[in-house]
């Protein structure tokens, strides 16, 4: 998996892991914006880091709702130096619903979903960032969109 | 920087390039939202091509070929056999369409089936041609390795049987 460096251009490998327990330490509220240990009651926590040097620059909180052959993206964040305009790399946020399709579709094949509840101003947005299909006040993705997903941010 | 000042600074946009807000729903909301997504799934998948689906089975068999040979811990159950068979479900072919599509007689299929024998660089390009590059013959013969590694690693009778034919043994100490 790669994101883009903003200034250069490069390209960088980024590798996603579930969290450990020391990293929690890391991920102070001021760097990535919520009470991640909060976030982790029901949900699988996953870092999405740099291979040259592990740093942090994005998290996801994942809910397996197998009865339904879905995850549900309950929370995801870049950290504090990757957002906005003068955010430091491209493609977190895509890299890491890519692994979220991923994780879905090995285990769930032709029936997996990955779904999200935006706010309702954000909603359309995902659907033209994502390619999503709207799912009353959910978003959310399977089928050949899914697919898609997974290409355009490959692992 | 404050976090709170930099997200009211965002565009809707940059919101959606790096965020999934946490959405608070009460019980009944979620409920509700919850039976939304799962009609406008059904509708979806109502229009789910043959082809797609096939696609779709066929990209999980292959992230599970990788998981497990990138990953996770050797398991002899998970061996090409095991493999090649979930492949033949999910193309749903009989053994004897399946042998002659990759042109190979029947009898050889199931002794790879039935892991009585060891496919060589012929049938794993073979099979990566038959599904269309989504299996790559690496992935089989990566498969195969991991098998021959744990072999290697863990074969205590071959080391008592060739122990025999080794002479002047190097004797050598704090190794």
């Amino acid at each position: 998996m790669q994101v883009t460096e903003c200034t250069s251009g490069q390209k960088k490998h980024v590798t996603v892991k579930g969290l450990e327990r020391g990293d929690l330490k890391k991920i102070t509220r001021r760097e990535y914006f919520f009470d991640w240990k909060a976030a982790r009651k029901g949900a699988e926590m996953y870092k999405l880091s740099l291979t040259e040097d592990d740093s942090i620059l994005g998290l996801v909180a994942l809910v397996d709702v197998p009865a339904e052959y879905r995850l549900e993206i309950n929370l995801l964040v870049s950290s504090v130096q990757n957002v906005g305009k003068g955010k430091r790399y491209e493609g977190i946020a895509g890299c890491l619903i890519s692994f979220a399709c991923r994780e879905a579709l090995t285990k769930y094949g032709d029936l997996a979903c990955v779904s999200l509840t935006p706010k309702t101003e954000l909603k359309q947005h995902y659907i033209n960032k994502y390619g999503m299909s709207p799912g009353g006040k959910q978003v959310f993705v399977e089928g050949k969109e899914l697919l898609d997903l997974i290409k355009k941010y490959p692992s | 920087m404050k976090s709170k000042t930099t997200l009211s600074e965002l565009t809707p946009e940059e919101m959606v390039d790096s965020f999934v807000f946490p959405i608070a729903l009460s019980p009944e909301e979620k409920k509700i939202a919850d039976r939304e997504l799962n009609e406008a799934r059904r509708k979806r998948q109502l229009n789910m091509t043959e082809h797609e689906r096939l696609l779709l089975r066929l990209m999980q068999l292959r992230y599970r070929l990788e998981n497990y040979i990138q990953q996770e811990p050797y398991d002899s159950k998970l061996g090409f056999s095991y493999f090649l068979n979930e492949y033949l479900n999910i193309v749903d072919k009989r053994r004897k369409e399946f042998a002659n599509d990759i042109d190979i007689h029947e009898t050889l299929l199931s002794q790879l089936m039935n892991n009585r024998r060891e496919p060589n660089e012929s049938i794993m390009v073979r099979l990566e041609i038959h599904s269309n590059n989504v299996i790559p013959a690496i992935h089989w013969l990566k498969l195969v390795e991991k098998s021959k590694e744990h072999d290697i690693r863990t074969n205590a009778k071959l080391r008592q049987k060739e122990r025999r034919y080794v002479r002047n043994k190097l004797e050598l100490s704090g190794k």
